[in-house]
This record gives structure tokens, sequence and C-alpha cells, in this order.
């Protein structure tokens, strides 16, 4: 109770009061002060993103809510209300402008990855064949695929002879993030393709990386990858920067799961949980970058 | 109206107290829709759903039962383990995608497997014919006579069509019969079993 009234009391009261208080010391705004006293990346645009959304007022509210072409007015905006000195604080204006296209761009990325998502893959077009074919011969070079329909697509982990099915949920994104990781890090992606195929710690690779996509995607939605998207992106993030994340985990959960030698693959849920749980945790460090780079170099597009 | 068919009906039949625990197996073969089936029961959003890995389970409350269902997945790899989940299972619930004609034969194996398997002998078995918001479904009654199911003697079974997808006819809930005719249920249910009437 009474750390909802004080919640309350800070939110509509408190808040505004220590703001003028410290604004009549430093003769500084609060986005000002954030500015000056933070480091770029996450641990400041995280900061900007906050005090622009518990803003009582609504140009300030909106944003965070604006889109990248909007930027340049929102922030003459800002300046013009807050009645800041451009000439005196020289690099307000370049810092909050990054911070602003981070929060835009997060937004934009998402709503890129939910188009995708939400489109089915569909044998009668041509694009989404010619892919999954591609994901085909980038992970098994030295062996042709003798029909479209065919039970040799369990030998990547698809569930049965037409993968088309098993996208679902995630529809094309699954299958971009599949061709990815297989283009990009070829060599790590068929190592774990053959680690798949162990005997007693086997998994089936293609519909573990569909459920990792889905990891992936939901961290994304839940505003968890803000962290590592605003260290990693000084502006706005692209859809490669979201495959580059699957790569991650795609890379990280093979490691984990050899490392934690689960009875059998019917354990799967609890150790994608238990993996998940750590990713979500990593992320809560306002400094965390998560990408195979740092790992080894991606080879180049074949 | 009250539902007096499907899932509903055969717990009725099966435990007359209240507040019991029920352990409902879900299989089928993979893509059949049984994960959507599971989150349709537990009214959660199926807009997400990825292949099962393994299995999933959930508590739902139902007209003072408490459904323990439990998912496996479908796909041939990992059906040798399935048998590890018949033990104490109250019902099982059988899914076959009503529009994949081509697997009807391997589906109906896979279920005349199961229904010889010892641990679940004498265990009710619901079948839904899902998929029946695609206009390539058979009728339920097609896939009854498919499977040959009016052969079964020793339990008792009952064949729905269903929608996961919209939730027609899976609810274990009551429900109008308004939404009985819309789908059509009343010419393709059908209730067999032993000689008590359902």
């Amino acid at each position: 109770m009474f750390v909802y009234l004080w919640g309350y009391l800070y939110r509509n009261f408190f808040r505004f009061w220590l703001k003028w208080i410290l604004r009549q010391i430093t003769r500084k705004c609060e986005l000002q002060r954030i500015c000056e006293g933070s480091k770029k990346g996450a641990q400041r645009t995280l900061k900007i993103e906050h005090s622009l959304d518990s803003s009582k007022s609504k140009v300030f509210k909106d944003a965070v809510r604006t889109g990248e072409d909007e930027v340049e007015k929102c922030i003459a905006v800002i300046i013009k209300e807050k009645k800041i000195n451009i000439q005196k604080d020289t690099g307000f204006k370049a810092k909050l402008q990054v911070c602003l296209l981070q929060i835009s761009g997060y937004k934009k990325l998402y709503l890129d990855v939910e188009n995708l998502r939400k489109l089915p893959y569909e044998s009668e077009n041509e694009e989404h064949e010619e892919l999954l074919i591609k994901l085909w011969n980038l992970l098994m070079p030295h062996e042709n695929l003798k029909a479209r329909i065919t039970k040799q697509w369990c030998e990547i982990g698809f569930q049965g002879d037409d993968p088309k099915t098993d996208f679902r949920g995630m529809g094309m994104l699954g299958l971009v993030n599949l061709v990815y990781f297989s283009q990009h890090f070829t060599g790590e992606a068929r190592q774990i393709l053959s680690r798949s195929n162990h005997p007693k710690l086997g998994y089936s690779y293609a519909i573990v990386g569909i459920n990792l996509t889905e990891m992936a995607y939901s961290l994304l939605k839940s505003g968890a990858l803000k962290s590592h998207f605003y260290n990693l992106v000084p502006g706005l993030p692209q859809l490669e920067h979201f495959h580059q994340f699957y790569c991650y985990l795609a890379y990280e959960f093979d490691k984990f799961w050899f490392e934690e030698e689960p009875e059998s693959i019917m354990h799967f849920n609890q150790y994608r949980e238990k993996f998940h749980e750590k990713v979500k945790g990593l992320l809560l460090d306002n400094n965390v970058v998560l990408t195979l780079q740092n790992i080894k170099k991606p080879q180049a597009p074949l | 109206m009250l539902e007096s068919r499907g899932l509903l009906s055969i717990l009725r039949k099966l435990k007359s107290a209240p507040d019991q625990e029920v352990r409902i197996l879900l299989l089928g073969l993979d893509n059949a829709g049984k994960t959507t089936l599971l989150k349709q029961l537990a009214s959660e959003d199926i807009s997400h759903i990825t292949p099962t890995q393994g299995f999933n389970i959930k508590s739902v409350q139902s007209q003072g039962f408490k459904l323990n269902v439990w998912d496996i997945g479908g796909q041939r790899k990992i059906r040798p383990y399935w048998r590890n989940y018949f033990e104490n299972t109250d019902v099982l619930i059988y899914v076959i995608d009503s529009a994949d004609r081509k697997r009807f034969e391997e589906t109906g194996q896979e279920l005349a497997e199961l229904l010889d398997e010892e641990k679940l002998s004498g265990v009710p078995v619901l079948i839904f014919a899902n998929k029946q918001d695609l206009l390539t479904a058979a009728p339920a009654s097609e896939i009854a006579e498919g499977l040959n199911l009016h052969t079964i003697r020793d339990r008792v079974w009952q064949i729905q069509s269903c929608s996961a997808l919209t939730g027609e006819g899976v609810q274990v809930r009551e429900r109008s019969a308004l939404a009985d005719r819309h789908l059509g249920l009343d010419g393709d249910m059908d209730t067999h079993g032993d000689s008590r009437s359902l």
C-alpha cells in the first residue's frame, strides 16, 4: 500500500518538483542532464525514452511514438518547449537525435519483423520455394534434393516430407532466419546441423530453429531487446540486425543444449525456457551486445 | 442448450464426483493441430505457434474438473516416445487434420496402434476431425468410415468435427445450439461406446 501510494505521489507530484529543483540548480532540463550524464547507447536512450514517456505533456509523450521522418521536427519542438540554449549545450541536439532515431527505429523494426512473420509460407510463391531450396543447398552441399516433397527434409530437421507446414505461426520469418544463418555463418550452421544428429542428444535442427525465431520475436516484442539494439546500432536498426540476433541464439542454444546434456529431446521445452531466462538475464545489462560477430567474423555471402 | 457432446460428455461419464483431476493425452500426426487445440482449451493466444519439439502441458479448470492436458509432438521421429506418456491416462484425444487426405492412411495406422496398446486399453478416445474451417476438409462421417471407427468395441469413443483455429467444437463449456448448426455438427456427430447412452 505504502509503495503504491509513494509511486502515485512520485509520479504525480514529487517527480515534477524534483525535476524543477534540479532544473534551478543545474540550469538544465532532465533531457539535457541525461544526455550529458550517461554513456551513449542503451544507458542513455533507455533513460531518455523513460523520461519522455513519463512526461505529462503530450508533445513529449508523443516523441517516443514518432516516426523516423518526424524526428527532426520533434527535436525542434522539444528545444523550443524546454527553452534549451543549443549554442551553450552544443552536443545536445545530436545526442537526442540518435536517441529518438533508436526509439523510433526499434518500433519500426518490430513492425517489419511482424510483417514478415505474418507472411505465410506459400508453395505457389516462387520466391518462397527458391528460398527453401537455397536453405537445403547451403546446408547440404553434397546431396541433391530428389524431389520437392521428400523425406530428405527430415535430414535438416523438418518434421515431415514437406517443410511448408512447419513454419506455422512464424511464417516467412522462420525461413528467412534459417537461411540467413546458413548463408552468413555457413561453417557454424553446418557444424550445428551435424551436432544436431547426435544419437542421444540430437534435436531437429530446422524446427528448433523455428522455435528460436519465436524466442527472438517475443524478446523483440516485449521490448527486452532494446538494450541490445540501442548498444549495437547508433540509429535505425534494420531487419538484418534482427537476423543477426537470431544467429546468436542459434549458435548459443546449441552450445547450451550440449552443455546441459538433457535426457532426451522430449525435454526440449524445459531447456528452451531455461535458455530463454538466461538470455533475458543478459539483456538486463545496459552494456549488453549479443552478436555472433564477437566470436567469429561472418563469412562472405555465397 | 447444454453442451452434451465431445470432451465434456466423456468427462461427465468418466467422473461423477466434481473436483477431480483428469489426465488427457493429446496425440496425432505433426501439423494435426494439437498445440493449437491445447491453447484453445486454455484460452491462450494461438497466433505464434511453432512445431512442438518434445511436449507441452497445461492445466485447465473446467466445470469442476482439473484437466491436465499433455500435448506430445507428432513428428515421426519422436512418436516412439509417445508410450512414455500413456500411464494413468483418463482420456485420449486423437487429432486429425481433416484436410490432409494424403496422410489419412498414416494417421489411421497410428491410431490403430494406439488402440492396441495395453497401457491404453479401455481408455475412452475422442477423435477430433480438426481443420473444418478449411474448404477441403473431409467431414467427420467420412473420416469415421475411412478409419473403420465402428469396429471399436472395447471402449467409449466419439468423433467430433472441430476447428482448433476458430475454436468451434473444442470448448469444454456450455455452447449454444446455433454454433452446432453453424459447423454442421448435427449431421456429422457420431457417438458410440458401450450400451450406456451418452
